[in-house]
């Protein structure tokens, strides 16, 4: 009876996943597949004439045009850079808020922080474009980068790690005569490998996968990252053609796929920690 | 003193870098936005006249093209969250709970699988739906064929449409709710199940008396960040259905965008922009009150 059950829900679990898994292997097997056989209305998954030709037309910079390989260059750097630039400034006034005493103004900029956390996106949008229309930046890789820099996600993640941490170890460095500096780059920060992993792959991911602040950010085609190239290309003329179309969305989703699947762990912790405080 | 004046001056360079980031690009577009908003801020014109609160009396005043064009979006949008709420906490629960019977050696398996399209950007994501929801050529009206059903305009017929972005939004969000509730479901007392388990409980009653009252408060948190989340939603009538058919799928943020972009009526795009931010507000402040009570939440 329980052993039924059981079988019963695995079976269940097991339908939801080739649901959930079907579009992506579809994606897959469609981008090995002639623009012709792509739009046959077939449903095999093993491609007829099995062909790399959108693949190689992709990377060659020859598919419809357009710079893939640039747009990818791209989302990578604009993805590591700010991503970077956020775990440097969020660790450091992480640290200020949490172990530095003599901070002035903690309380008021420790409440802006988190009051901003409930502020929608859609209210710094438009401004944001205008602010960066006005220094002229619209169309250049700061436009790419500096937006993400002000989300207070990760210095309140980072808070939360950095307050539990032991007093005493930080005092007997103290009384060692190590500096601040020193207490923040060579005790604190070692000790929180992986936090700042967690808060890695999460802004990471968040900076790579947006796409409607790129779409409007930049304005030529050397400048978009891949995210806004494929949605530019999906509205474009290019709507029907799905191999080509796959084998770019299956080279964009690639390098996130592997952070997600390396770090999911982290990437769980962090939704959960940051969800229910 | 000198040290002590030396100490609060270093400790604030280490908050300084974020606060300068965070100071220019959320206080000050925050700030930017509200002075815009009250100007005609045509994007290409040179000068920029105050006009007081003409951009918001305009929205709110019957039959003004602002007005109706808001009225539009924000029923579109409103659509979209009556449908999809309800299903992003149930099936996000409902993925949980099954995530949580399965045997342990797979179950990070199947979490994997069921979060794995959360991995992936947006614009893949639709164009992938695109191919899938294809009428002539698209996976699953090629299903249907097979099947003797007839085919179905998913993107450009109502109610089809509706249940095509509800469907995409799914697939693609619900593993985050999920992951929530697996957390949730976790944290509850393993000794209340026992003790209930001993008084012979039935596995609804257990749910309903227990896990539910148990995962309150992180209900609460998934059905006020899927509803920020889904009034938000652009990416996928933008891409997919085009705001269509007609404009029935027209969100509130496409044509706030359309107002900015394409009419370059910033101005007037930006008051519309804050009362939807208020609205966003006004309703998570809603759901909190509603679940809690005043007394209870203390607010």
């Amino acid at each position: 009876m329980k052993g039924t059950r059981k079988l019963l829900l695995i079976l269940l679990a097991t339908v939801i996943a080739a649901i959930f898994l079907l579009p992506l292997v579809w994606m897959i097997s469609t981008s090995f597949k002639n623009d012709f056989e792509a739009l046959a209305g077939q449903m095999n998954f093993i491609p007829k004439k099995p062909t790399i030709e959108n693949y190689m037309e992709g990377l060659s910079g020859e598919l419809m045009n357009v710079p893939i390989v640039r747009w990818i260059t791209n989302s990578l750097s604009v993805g590591v850079i700010g991503t970077a630039i956020v775990l440097l400034i969020d660790s450091m006034a992480a640290f200020a808020l949490a172990r530095l005493s003599d901070l002035p103004f903690k309380r008021t900029l420790f409440a802006m922080f988190v009051a901003s956390l409930m502020i929608p996106g859609v209210l710094t949008f438009l401004p944001m474009y205008m602010e960066f229309n006005a220094l002229g930046l619209i169309n250049t890789y700061s436009a790419l980068i500096l937006p993400y820099t002000a989300g207070a996600f990760g210095v309140f993640l980072l808070y939360q790690f950095f307050i539990s941490f032991p007093k005493e170890i930080e005092e007997a460095a103290r009384i060692d005569g190590a500096n601040k500096w020193q207490i923040y780059s060579r005790i604190l920060l070692p000790a929180s490998v992986s936090i700042m992993v967690t808060l890695g792959i999460f802004t990471f991911m968040g900076i790579y996968n947006d796409f409607v602040w790129p779409l409007y950010a930049t304005t030529s085609p050397e400048m978009r990252t891949i995210t806004a190239g494929i949605a530019l290309m999906a509205q474009g003329s290019y709507t029907q053609a799905y191999g080509k179309l796959m084998a770019m969305t299956t080279i964009a989703t690639l390098p996130v796929l592997i952070v997600f699947i390396l770090g999911q762990r982290s990437f769980v912790r962090a939704i959960t920690q940051a969800g229910v405080k | 003193m000198r040290t002590s004046w030396m100490s609060r001056l270093t400790s604030a360079l280490f908050a300084l870098p974020y606060t300068l980031c965070f100071a220019m690009f959320l206080l000050f577009p925050i700030g930017y936005g509200l002075y815009i908003s009250l100007h005609d801020f045509e994007l290409l014109s040179e000068e920029h006249p105050f006009v007081g609160l003409d951009n918001y009396i305009a929205i709110f005043s019957g039959g003004t093209y602002e007005n109706s064009v808001f009225l539009r979006g924000l029923w579109a949008t409103a659509q979209f969250v009556l449908f999809s709420v309800p299903l992003l906490i149930a099936v996000g629960l409902g993925l949980a709970l099954l995530v949580n019977v399965l045997p342990g050696r797979i179950r990070g398996l199947f979490r994997t699988f069921y979060f794995m399209p959360y991995a992936i950007s947006a614009s893949v994501m639709a164009v992938i739906w695109l191919m899938m929801f294809d009428t002539n050529a698209g996976f699953i009206n090629s299903m249907l064929m097979k099947l003797g059903i007839d085919t179905i305009p998913w993107l450009t017929d109502t109610p089809w449409a509706w249940v095509s972005l509800i469907a995409t939004t799914l697939w693609w969000t619900i593993g985050f709710n999920m992951i929530i509730f697996i957390n949730a479901l976790n944290e509850v007392p393993e000794d209340y199940y026992e003790a209930a388990s001993i008084d012979g409980a039935t596995v609804w009653s257990k749910f309903a008396y227990i896990t539910l009252p148990s995962i309150r408060p992180v209900m609460l948190f998934v059905m006020i960040t899927s509803t920020i989340a889904s009034f938000n939603v652009y990416a996928q009538p933008f891409l997919l259905t085009r705001g269509g058919p007609g404009d029935s799928t027209k969100v509130l943020l496409m044509n706030v965008l359309d107002q900015a972009f394409i009419r370059r009526e910033i101005g007037s795009a930006s008051a519309m922009a804050i009362i939807m931010a208020l609205l966003i507000m006004i309703i998570s402040v809603v759901q909190y009150r509603l679940t809690y009570g005043r007394k209870e939440s203390g607010v």
